[in-house]
């Protein structure tokens, strides 16, 4: 079912809006040029999944060296804060370490087993939760939800 | 009409801005207040708390001059009238971590009270509240008391889970024999000033949060070791959100060690473990989430403490438990009604049935 | 069946027995100021246990002729009694250390050792791990449970640097210096709720060393838990990884969840065993800790905790059984019950 949300030009980036299509509330955000939209209902409790933070990911490279990206997006739910990715609906516990050094196992004279980090990459656990994701798209200058 | 009750919900945060309590204090203390605040800050200061600033973020009223449950209207409609819930037991945490003057603290907490009173309690017949004390003073504590005992609204008498001496300190026994002598149990809620001092001060709030669990382990040792049922024979205590998983470990240690050196502890008369199923409720939230929910149960089993757990949202907080969805189905039906209603009502000695309009 | 004993003690009767290990100043200092071992006296109550043995003939005739024990890891707490001088107790972890090379681990080569390290200064905790940390009888660095900073806070990570570059293990051990009161509310009036204190202590540093990142600093630490309990384990683990799901994003550096580093990075020894007796709850509490993998046997000669253990004991298969009396200590500190003869320091 196609479901007209709003004119392109009334939609600025950055926005969201919350639409009823047949008894489902579902959220429709724009960040840059991209469309999402994704269920109002957190599968956690239930939560209104769609008035959460939109988030990009957190990362570190080690303890206390974190830093944001602006991808992969995310909306956390305005309740426990469990973590959606925008585009799947997949949830997403925890950050991911970038692992980029090597460890050594033996530290020259003036280093520091400080200075190595473990070279174990970590991949971002998935959560047993999936949201439920729309495909929404620009058509005529409109944005449209297909539901 | 009459409808039998469901559930309650033993902890909601109607939450007070500063404002809305001056409004009841002297002149003098409101001058002290404006001029030099509150000496404790914040436990939100120390440990800022890293989700949606602690709070479920569809509460926030949106009203000039209120916050996150400050406002009844929204809570009835967002709490009471949504998940249908038939009476909601109200614990306003605005004194817990104070460490004010006691002529201050005693009018705080005759604020928090009235406040309680004017706002909500006459609001929703659905609304039951519990007296704030100055728990470090305790003969103002029962003078608290005693001013609002006759009122059956107040079910509850309040203190914080962390105070300056442990919660089975004598010093802190005539407040419970006031709320024993007027059939009021206490509710210890989660906060307080915690002086973390056995393991030093973490650094986040995950970690803070996780211990509010480990803190209330201390202060169940501290009650039942200190004697302090066997000195207030009528008192019911309520461990409110703390978490319920951990009572069982809790009482297989007390109860080893208490083998090992009951000469230590000549007044207590009996097993800890039996202190604990006399006299000890819970209230759920945050509820334990094992991967596999039986273990929960069986750690409900383990503790013996089926009959007294007592469900809780803890709404407006981002830790919210939702009364759909938050007792696992690994839970049979009778667990889930005693927990979500009866074991609230037996405590509290709240109405089965409740008129609806 | 041969055992592995992670915790029995020993502990200097006087500082005179140390006085060969420490200079002349600290020799004067202890007189003057009448420095005595009390044997944590606030700690282990003469009603409960004996004193530690306090020389290599009481520890064999009390000890290890009298059980099936192959290996021993001594732990000498007389370091925790040390006041807040750092100096001092940098001088004193020095000279326990090397009292306990002399008169235990040079005797006989079931014993290792804990290596004892001032719990004021990381400085020089580092220090005295890199003065004797190449001696192979030395398995671990003992650190005790109570502590001004949590363990695994930053100021701390250069000793578990130092440790694992030299290969060794990290223990908390329960209690601490005296004059800090155990609960978040203060001191305790009863000695019952000053030894069960250790447990949420314990609790807390757990949460430190997960939260910190230390295990993703140091992927080969362990971290063993010695006499502070291990039934509160899974409801710990249960609220710490439902409490990171939510606030992940204040330790982005924690890759994995909580309980999952928890289980690979910390073990537990069994004294005390505070448990059930009834059999249905030991098999549910073995099948909540996911296995008895992470208890490692201690007997905590000589202080005692009643008689949980057999119970549990009794409700393991053989190789799980094997696993707690020997293998997980065996694999926590290399040790082969046929080393070779060539070892030493």
């Amino acid at each position: 079912m196609r479901v007209v949300v709003a004119p392109v030009s009334t939609f600025p980036d950055g926005e969201r809006r919350i639409v009823e299509v047949g008894g489902r509330s579902i959220g429709v955000f724009r960040v840059g040029e991209s469309f999402y939209g994704i269920r109002n209902r957190c599968p956690h409790q239930g939560g209104p999944l769609c008035l959460g933070h939109v988030l990009g990911d957190a990362v570190a490279d080690a303890p206390g060296q974190a830093r944001v990206s602006s991808d992969p997006l995310r909306i956390a739910c305005p309740w426990h804060g469990w973590e959606y990715d925008l585009d799947s609906g997949q949830s997403f516990m925890g950050g991911a370490m970038a692992g980029v050094r090597s460890y050594g196992a033996r530290i020259e004279p003036g280093g520091s087993l400080l200075d190595s980090l473990p070279a174990r990459p970590t991949e971002r656990v998935p959560g047993p939760y999936v949201a439920e994701t729309f495909e929404v798209r620009v058509e005529d200058a409109y944005v449209v939800l297909e539901v | 009409m009459r409808r039998r009750v469901e559930l309650v919900d033993c902890d909601v945060h109607a939450q007070a801005t500063e404002a809305m309590l001056a409004q009841y204090l002297s002149a003098p203390a409101r001058r002290l207040l404006e001029r030099y605040g509150r000496r404790t800050p914040r436990v939100t200061e120390w440990y800022p708390r890293a989700r949606n600033a602690g709070m479920r973020l569809d509460a926030w009223p949106g009203k000039p001059g209120h916050i996150w449950g400050s406002d009844p209207e929204l809570m009835r409609a967002q709490l009471l009238d949504e998940f249908g819930i038939d009476y909601a037991v109200l614990e306003v945490l605005s004194g817990q971590d104070c460490y004010d003057h006691p002529d201050f603290a005693a009018e705080w907490n005759q604020a928090i009270n009235q406040w309680q009173l004017e706002e909500w309690l006459s609001f929703d017949p659905r609304l039951r509240g519990t007296i704030a004390v100055a728990h470090e003073y305790p003969a103002l504590a029962v003078a608290e008391i005693e001013r609002h005992a006759g009122d059956e609204r107040f079910v509850a008498v309040l203190l914080p889970a962390s105070a300056a001496e442990q919660l089975g300190s004598p010093k802190y026994w005539p407040i419970y024999e006031a709320a024993a002598a007027h059939g009021r149990p206490v509710a210890f809620h989660t906060g307080g000033y915690v002086d973390h001092r056995g393991a030093g001060y973490p650094s986040y709030y995950l970690e803070y949060h996780v211990g509010n669990g480990i803190v209330m382990q201390s202060q169940l040792a501290s009650l039942v070791a200190g004697g302090t049922f066997d000195a207030v024979p009528g008192l019911r205590v309520v461990l409110t959100e703390c978490g319920v998983a951990w009572a069982a470990a809790l009482q297989w240690s007390l109860d080893a060690a208490w083998e090992l050196m009951r000469d230590d502890h000549p007044r207590l008369e009996r097993r800890p473990s039996e202190y604990v199923r006399e006299h000890v409720w819970f209230t759920t939230q945050p509820i334990e989430e094992p991967d596999d929910p039986k273990q929960l149960v069986w750690a409900i089993e383990q503790a013996g403490i089926g009959e007294r757990l007592l469900f809780a949202t803890d709404y407006p907080h981002w830790d919210f438990d939702s009364p759909k969805q938050a007792l696992p189905r690994a839970m049979n039906a009778s667990l889930r009604r005693a927990i979500l209603c009866e074991n609230a009502l037996a405590l509290y000695g709240l109405p089965p049935e409740r008129a609806v309009t | 069946m041969d055992a592995i004993d992670c915790d029995v003690h020993c502990a200097p009767e006087s500082y005179e027995a140390l006085f060969p290990h420490l200079n002349e100043y600290w020799r004067q200092y202890i007189t003057e100021a009448g420095i005595r071992v009390n044997g944590m006296a606030h700690a282990y109550p003469r009603t409960i246990g004996a004193p530690a043995p306090a020389n290599y003939p009481e520890l064999a005739d009390r000890v290890l002729n009298r059980g099936h024990v192959r290996f021993v890891i001594l732990n000498c707490l007389t370091g925790f009694e040390t006041h807040r001088n750092a100096y001092f107790a940098a001088a004193v972890a020095s000279g326990l250390n090397d009292w306990v090379r002399e008169e235990f681990l040079a005797r006989d080569e079931r014993l290792r050792a804990s290596i004892v390290v001032s719990t004021i200064s990381p400085e020089d905790a580092v220090a005295e791990i890199e003065r004797v940390g190449e001696d192979r009888r030395f398995v671990q660095v003992l650190l005790p449970v109570r502590s001004d900073l949590p363990w695994g806070h930053k100021n701390n990570h250069a000793v578990f640097a130092a440790a694992r570059e030299r290969g060794l293990q990290v223990a908390l051990h329960a209690w601490g210096r005296a004059g800090r009161a155990p609960t978040p509310s203060g001191f305790t009036t009863t000695y019952l709720e000053d030894y069960l204190s250790n447990q949420p202590i314990a609790q807390a540093q757990v949460l430190s060393f997960v939260s910190e990142g230390v295990f993703d600093r140091f992927p080969d630490l362990r971290v063993l838990l010695i006499e502070c309990g291990f039934a509160w384990l899974p409801p710990l683990l249960w609220r710490f990884d439902k409490d990171w799901k939510g606030v992940w994003r204040e330790v982005p550096w924690l890759g994995r969840r909580p309980s999952e580093y928890v289980r690979e990075h910390f073990r537990a020894t069994t004294a005390p065993a505070h448990l059930p007796r009834d059999p249905v709850l030991l098999d549910q509490l073995i099948e909540m800790l996911d296995g008895p993998g992470m208890l490692a046997y201690a007997s905590d000669y000589p202080h005692e905790h009643g008689d949980g253990l057999p119970a549990l004991l009794e409700r393991l298969s053989d190789e799980q059984r094997r696993s707690v009396m020997w293998s997980t200590a065996a694999e926590l500190y290399g040790l082969r019950r046929d080393p070779a003869p060539s070892r030493g320091a």
